[in-house]
């Protein structure tokens, strides 16, 4: 048991800082709308807020997992203090360091101190709260629309290249729920490391694009039916969002390799662990996720798909029935279930709404054109990892309702 | 290749023998390999002669039989007994019970057995024999005959729609066709508990005989049933608990064994003569194990398969047999006189990596081939053809199908008996493709009709073969075309690791 909670540790470490490499469009400049609106939201943002951070994960690393309710100091995510930091968790992002941080409304050691738009500036451009003006930005480009020439951004794991996609009204929501809430937790996390330019030189829009992604199709992408195409941007919005790509390949739907798995390209500073993951003593492999019938998901049903977005559950182990029940034996979920390899966030996308993961389904098995690419089987223990995915580890599902300990009705 | 090729030549003159002498002969010729000690011949065995019907109650086995172990050759098996006098019929009686083995030296094992014997009585048969088995299940369990590979009437099958129950009686009854000589097997086939029934060692050989076989009939021939087991420490057969490591393990890869038996001996010793040639027909009956058949400093020429001869001889280096699969080959003496050398079962990844064995990498003996010190005997002609093997026809295919492998899944689906997955009119000629969607492998078994197999990943086979049995490694594709010929009715297709098909990988063909 003591190496499969060091690789859960693993997991939650390595995760984001893989999803990082996602996200490479043409640059383009755009308006975003104005972050001073999302004080004068109310319940309801706070509420959509809150699912976000939940679904995203965002306490895989930054504590508490999927649970608001979470208390403690414990190793796994699950049972430490909500959104409070975990200092005891560092990211080895090349030579350096980086912790993730408090993110409750505590003044002096979580986020208290700045604005609902820095936070939303940190979440859309990667700013670095402390660092960056609070100000509007227009611009993904240094030195244009206020986007400061000298960027001190975020540092490799957070990823704020996928979640940049998002919609201004969803950002501005996150930022809303964490300012006003999330309960103030003082816990004093490290700085991260980070190059002298703030890793300006590896987020450049040459690099990884805007924030803006190509229009569908790419030439990787198509339209199948019966699928229609309002199903297709929706599941590829929440792709690009969530950043599948950031494991499973290709960085943006234009590019070569879009979610066609593992394919042994060299590794990088942002994504150093793309060949694949050290999981504790086993590796595992981003899956090809095109629909190729032999090497990628050509023979899953798109409800297979969801019962492994929704339930964890391998495709190529899992019968293609209804699964109501997240507890092995009941409701069809099997008796010997076969979970996901970690670092596979299903933990936190299970919390998204059945539309949500149905219409990925539909995008993976209808929108993309297949690639052949056969990935090597991931590693794991012989319990295909039952024993680790439980409430403890990862929170209860569904989560607890608002408010909890942890939170506030602002 | 080339002392192979220097064998081979055109072998003109088919024989046709006498096939009542043969089958006299034939248990005979298996017992005495030219090297072995005398065989002491224990239980129930008796000559295959003629004899009018006894009483089932005269017939019943002691529940204490022994297996017959001969020390150093292969142990072998109570003959059948066919008491019919009609020619062209063979009438036995088989009964499954509880019986208590000396499967290894030394200990007593609770079992089940065929006629007081794991492995069975070896079926004996030829092409057109009608073949009657009245069959009893003394066991405290419902079981079923199944008749694997022979092409058959749905209701002889065997299969898990015709149970029989405890203390219940069935007679099968089947006429052999023109063509179908080969190398078969029996064993149960319960619903989720032909993993448990054959582990507990209801398993045993069938040989279908041509009148025209093309090879010498005197090459003495042995029959090897190749099966694994498990024991605790108290000999008792060990089946993990399904909660347990072992038993998840088991779920996975299929239950394997680390006790491997030949016809049920360990490691036995066979003779074999300096340029002597000998037809060994092999018979993987484990329920997982996957077999690469190799011996030592030879090659083999292998010369048939599931539904017997192929159209003319390979020499190979080694032979992968998949679980249920047959493989026929001839052994030739090509050492010197007193040496010997080791059978074995190559290294073989069949693994999905979470179960790997840890010693997965071992090869393992499975017998001594041991030469005798007398001269080398003069080697003897073999046929460059075995036989024609007429091609399906393509044009004819009404219907492609893939069945997706996953495991424990059929096309994403367990096995339910009330469903029937693919319906085919009878007489139908279809193409199946056979994908295996994961990493471990999975063999797969059509019952009632041979096929031929097209190709893998692509790549056309280099010979027809009739196969029941095709094992698609992990990753991998293999098509076949089948014609549902004759026999209307409920058919199973499964992967043939035995735990596999008890969770559910199985599916129904119903032919109409």
């Amino acid at each position: 048991m003591r190496s499969w909670s060091d690789a859960l540790r693993n997991l939650t470490q390595f995760l984001p800082v893989v999803a990082l490499a996602a996200c490479m469009a043409p640059a383009t400049t755009v308006t975003t709308g104005d972050p001073a609106q999302a004080t004068q939201s109310g319940m309801n943002q706070v509420l959509r807020g809150r699912q976000l951070v939940i679904q995203h994960g965002c306490g895989d690393c930054h504590g508490g997992a999927t649970n608001p309710a979470a208390q403690g100091d414990g190793p796994f995510p699950g049972n430490s203090q909500w959104l409070a930091g975990r200092p005891t968790d560092t990211l080895p992002v090349g030579g350096l360091v980086a912790f993730p941080r408090n993110l409750t409304a505590d003044e002096e050691t979580g986020i208290g101190r700045y604005s609902e738009r820095q936070i939303f500036n940190a979440l859309r451009y990667g700013l670095r709260p402390r660092a960056t003006p609070d100000v509007e930005i227009t611009s993904d480009v240094p030195g244009q629309g206020n986007h400061p020439a000298a960027p001190n951004y975020l540092s490799p794991a957070m990823p704020w290249l996928e979640f940049r996609h998002s919609s201004d009204e969803d950002l501005r929501a996150i930022a809303a729920y964490l300012k006003r809430a999330v309960r103030p937790f003082s816990k004093r996390i490290p700085d991260s490391g980070a190059p002298p330019d703030f890793w300006a030189s590896e987020v450049s829009v040459a690099k990884v694009g805007s924030h803006i992604s190509p229009a569908f199709p790419t030439s990787h992408e198509e339209l199948h039916a019966p699928a229609r195409r309002d199903q297709i941007l929706h599941g590829r919005r929440l792709v690009i969002e969530y950043g599948c790509s950031g494991c499973h390949g290709g960085g943006d739907p234009g590019r070569e390799g879009w979610l066609a798995g593992l394919r042994g390209q060299p590794p990088t500073v942002l994504a150093p662990y793309v060949i694949e993951f050290p999981i504790g003593p086993f590796k595992t492999r981003p899956r090809n996720l095109t629909p190729d019938n032999t090497t990628g998901m050509g023979r899953f049903s798109e409800r297979q798909v969801f019962n492994a977005l929704r339930f964890g559950l391998r495709p190529g182990e899992t019968p293609d029935v209804e699964i109501t029940s997240q507890i092995p034996g009941q409701g069809n979920h099997p008796a010997n279930p076969k979970y996901l390899a970690p670092p596979m966030p299903w933990p936190a996308w299970r919390n998204m709404p059945d539309a949500d993961l149905w219409a990925i389904a539909t995008y993976l098995k209808h929108g993309l054109k297949p690639v052949v690419n056969r990935v090597e089987d991931s590693e794991g223990p012989p319990d295909f990892w039952a024993s680790t995915y439980t409430a403890e580890n990862f929170g209860p599902y569904p989560p607890p309702p608002f408010p909890t300990a942890n939170e506030r009705v602002p | 290749m080339s002392h192979w090729m220097q064998l081979i030549t055109t072998f003109a003159g088919a024989r046709v023998r006498d096939r009542c002498f043969l089958a006299v002969l034939l248990p005979a010729v298996l017992l005495v390999p030219a090297t072995a000690p005398a065989q002491h011949h224990h239980g129930t065995a008796s000559p295959p002669e003629r004899r009018a019907p006894a009483s089932p109650a005269t017939q019943r086995p002691s529940p204490t039989g022994k297996a017959v172990v001969t020390k150093g050759g292969l142990a072998t098996p109570p003959a059948f007994v066919n008491f019919s006098r009609t020619a062209g019929t063979v009438e036995v009686r088989l009964v499954a019970a509880p019986a208590s083995l000396t499967l290894r030296p030394g200990t007593s094992t609770d079992v089940y057995a065929y006629n007081g014997s794991s492995p069975g009585p070896t079926l004996e048969v030829k092409e057109g024999d009608r073949v009657i088995v009245h069959f009893r299940n003394d066991l405290p369990v419902e079981t079923t005959v199944h008749w694997h590979g022979l092409h058959i009437p749905f209701d002889q099958d065997g299969s898990p729609f015709h149970p029989v129950a405890p203390g219940g009686e069935h007679t099968y009854e089947f006429t052999l066709r023109p063509g179908s000589a080969g190398t078969y097997w029996y064993h149960p086939h319960p619903h989720h508990r032909t993993g448990y029934q054959v582990g507990m060692g209801l398993y045993g050989a069938i040989i279908v005989r041509a009148p025209d076989d093309p090879l010498p009939a005197t090459l003495q021939e042995r029959v090897l049933l190749l099966s694994d087991n498990r024991f605790a420490a108290d000999g008792a057969l060990d089946f993990p608990d399904p909660g347990t490591h072992a038993g998840r393990v088991d779920a996975e890869n299929g239950r394997e064994g680390d006790v491997i038996f030949v016809s049920g001996s360990v490691l036995p010793t066979l003779g074999i003569r300096s340029g002597e040639v000998q037809r060994w027909r092999v018979i993987n009956a484990s329920a997982a194990r996957v077999y690469r058949l190799a011996l030592e400093g030879h090659t083999l020429l292998h010369v048939g398969t599931d539904g017997g001869l192929f159209e003319h001889p390979v020499e190979v280096d080694e032979i992968v047999l998949g679980n249920g699969e047959r493989a026929e080959f001839l052994v030739r003496g090509t050492a010197k006189p007193g040496t010997s050398a080791k059978f074995q079962t190559l290294p073989y990844n069949r693994y999905i990596p979470q179960t790997r064995p840890g010693d997965w990498d071992k090869a393992r003996d499975l017998l001594t081939l041991q030469y005798a010190s007398a001269a080398p005997v003069q080697p003897i002609a073999l046929p460059s053809r075995l036989r024609a093997i007429p091609a399906l026809d393509t044009s004819a295919v009404t219907a492609r199908r893939v069945m997706a492998l996953s495991q424990h899944l059929i096309n994403g689906l367990s096995m339910d008996m009330g469903r029937v997955d693919v319906s085919a009119k009878l007489g139908a000629t279809e193409i199946w493709e056979v994908e295996n969607l994961v990493g471990m492998d999975h063999p797969f078994h059509l019952h009632g009709f041979q096929f031929q197999l097209l190709d893998r990943n692509g790549v056309p086979e280099k010979q027809r073969k009739w196969k029941d049995t095709v094992n698609v490694p992990k990753h991998q594709t293999a098509r076949f075309i089948v014609r549902f010929d004759n026999y209307p009715g409920k058919w199973m297709f499964h992967c043939h690791i035995l735990d596999h098909e008890d969770a559910g990988m199985m599916g129904v063909l119903e032919v109409k």
